[in-house]
């Protein structure tokens, strides 16, 4: 190889992983685990009016007669268990439950993971605990996900932010 | 041999004055910008293929032994997928590609590329069973198992199986127990593998998933790929070979085993053929249809005819002197860097042995020469190599211009290109063609007699891009 040819591949090539990775490490922009995060997180600020049951809501449904209101309940806010929508997956319906006391959530359960193969089980069972502890820390569907697991990330989240739109938060 | 010496700085002063010699360089440093340009947009492509998971997050993934394994499993992945589409790039007889650096150079690369690439591929799925197994604490063999029920995973792995039977039958040693058609039925599987593979990319590819940029940009390159496989090694010859309705007139037996084949055409001036240059011919008789050939043209196409010249070097090319006038002829081309268009020095130094004249014919044939601007060499082992010949000085470009000949067989046990009757005469390189340093040097011939020609000017300080060498090997 030419001496020109070796330097302009090499600047090149440097050029082209510097963007690369500039591009990764903030907060890993262009990637759908982010937008997955940011994307259902918009919402949050509006806040349905209507104080939701306390019962467990079927899985199917979406808040229908909500309408937005930018106060958001402080010290005693809806209490009781609520269960997202089913978000389908490449990989299988992804589906959780959270639970809410006083307007906070104390705790996640994931009814449906990805599941369509043994590689989707394993990559489930191991965001899921993630996924929880983020969401507990965040108290909202604003987290970053679990790399490596963009479906599962995307589709728990999703199903996170409907279930916390039928608890009103 | 006359020895005539012209002084080194009067051939310099010249060359700056020469308006000929003038754009022939710049045509060559234009060139040679282009071929840079290309080595770097194939090295950036690799660079890409890491960029793409870089900004995917990848390094944020990394946490431990398991999670850099499976790192390195997708990264091999893109990397080595990205070498196999250059490859195909390489293959697919881009006419650019063809024009800068020769067809043969870019089929030189495409074969260093395969093992590597095959390697990573390999790598790629080893290192990602082994992540996965460690990171689910589980073992190799079942975590094989459980991604064999993976998305498309079948397929991928119907791929690797096909990618390695590509690249086993192309190693050199392996390649010579198959005969050229059934190694070329293996090698087009390579298509197949490289498609078997795309399914699990754009499904399990988490670099690559739904409504990303990298997503694009890879199916982008596939489609580039795949693209100019397409247009330039299918539709542009079928359509040349439709356009031009090409077929044997006659067939001249000029010597034991070498055949002129006449042809005829339409427009056949229209394919803008330079002398020098070669087509890959197919001639559709009963025994003849499966096999396509490379033959030089050895004489520069009229508009309504053409004359390519073989020996019959394979059991198919012996069946192309039985082919009947009338024969219907297909052609891909004309390809090649073996033409006075590629020249960059102010002589021109010729040397041509055996079959190897037929290119070297049409090349003078085209070239526009002054008086004492070429020497050329012919070479032959005994009388019988000297067809074509008496043709060489009957050439209009030939006028002023001296041809020698060479007859006589290599001395034994000695790696030379010359007779054992020359070499004992102290005949050098340099003494053959005396302008040597400053011409450029074009050689055709058997393969290792050819190598030591070359090895021999670049002994005597001549630089790579004035050395010109015709290859005839598959």
């Amino acid at each position: 190889m030419r001496a020109r040819a070796l330097a302009l591949s090499i600047l090149s090539s440097a050029a082209v992983i510097t963007v690369g990775w500039q591009l990764g490490s903030q907060g890993q922009a262009g990637t759908s685990v982010d937008s997955a995060a940011t994307a259902p997180a918009a919402p949050t600020t509006t806040a349905p009016e209507a104080s939701a049951p306390a019962t467990t809501g079927p899985a199917t449904s979406a808040p229908a007669t909500t309408a937005p209101q930018t106060s958001a309940p402080a010290a005693t806010g809806p209490s009781g268990t609520f269960t997202g929508t089913s978000a389908a997956t490449r990989f299988g319906d992804v589906q959780v439950q959270i639970t809410v006391e006083n307007g906070s959530i104390t705790d996640v359960v994931a009814l449906h993971l990805t599941d369509r193969d043994p590689r989707s089980v394993s990559i489930s069972n191991r965001a899921a605990p993630v996924l929880r502890e983020q969401v507990l820390a965040a108290q909202s569907a604003n987290v970053q996900g679990v790399s490596g697991a963009t479906y599962t990330s995307d589709g728990y989240l999703s199903s996170l932010q409907s279930a916390l739109d039928q608890a009103g938060l | 041999m006359t020895t005539r010496t012209a002084p080194a700085p009067l051939a310099d002063r010249r060359r700056d004055r020469d308006p000929v010699d003038r754009a022939r360089r710049i045509r060559g440093r234009r060139r040679m910008r282009a071929a840079d340009l290309m080595i770097a947009l194939c090295w950036s492509s690799v660079a890409m293929a890491v960029s793409l998971w870089l900004a995917y997050g990848g390094l944020a993934q990394i946490t431990d032994t398991a999670s850099a394994l499976t790192a390195a499993g997708i990264v091999t992945g893109l990397v080595g997928t990205d070498l196999i589409l250059v490859m195909l790039v390489l293959a697919a007889r881009i006419p650019a590609i063809d024009r800068v650096v020769g067809q043969d150079t870019a089929m030189a690369f495409h074969r260093r590329l395969g093992k590597p690439a095959l390697y990573l591929i390999l790598a790629h799925g080893v290192l990602l069973t082994i992540g996965y197994a460690m990171t689910d604490g589980s073992t190799v063999v079942a975590e094989t198992v459980s991604l064999f029920q993976g998305p498309d995973m079948a397929l991928a792995y119907l791929g690797l199986g096909l990618l390695v039977a590509v690249v086993v039958t192309s190693v050199v040693a392996v390649r010579r127990r198959f005969s050229y058609e059934a190694w070329h039925l293996v090698h087009l599987l390579s298509y197949v593998a490289v498609l078997a593979a795309v399914p699990h990319q754009l499904s399990a590819g988490g670099v690559l998933a739904d409504g990303t940029a990298q997503r694009i940009y890879w199916i982008a390159l596939y489609v580039l790929a795949f693209g100019s496989i397409g247009v330039f090694r299918f539709l542009v010859p079928a359509i040349r070979s439709a356009r031009h309705d090409i077929r044997v007139a006659g067939v001249e037996r000029v010597a034991p085993g070498v055949v002129s084949l006449y042809l005829t055409g339409r427009d056949l001036d229209r394919l803008q053929t330079r002398g020098g240059q070669y087509a890959i011919w197919r001639f559709w008789t009963g025994s003849t249809w499966w096999h396509a050939h490379p033959i030089s043209f050895s004489a520069v196409p009229t508009a309504t005819s053409a004359r390519i010249t073989v020996r019959d070097l394979g059991s198919g090319s012996a069946a192309i002197g039985r082919v009947r006038p009338g024969t219907r002829v297909s052609i891909e081309g004309p390809y090649g860097v073996f033409t006075d268009a590629h020249r960059v020095a102010p002589k021109l130094a010729v040397i041509a042995a055996g079959i190897g004249i037929t290119p070297i014919r049409s090349l003078l044939e085209h070239s526009d020469l002054r008086p004492g601007e070429a020497t050329v060499i012919l070479r032959g082992t005994d009388p019988a190599q000297s067809y074509l010949w008496n043709e060489i000085g009957a050439l209009r470009s030939m006028r002023g211009n001296a041809v020698y000949t060479m007859l006589g067989s290599r001395p034994p046990g000695l790696a030379t290109w010359m007779s054992a009757e020359a070499l004992s005469r102290g005949v050098t390189i340099t003494s053959a063609f005396p302008d040597l340093l400053h011409s450029d040097l074009y050689v055709c011939g058997p393969q290792s007699w050819a190598d030591l020609v070359v090895r021999d000017a670049r002994a005597a300080g001549l630089p790579d891009e004035q050395i010109h060498l015709e290859r005839f090997d598959w």
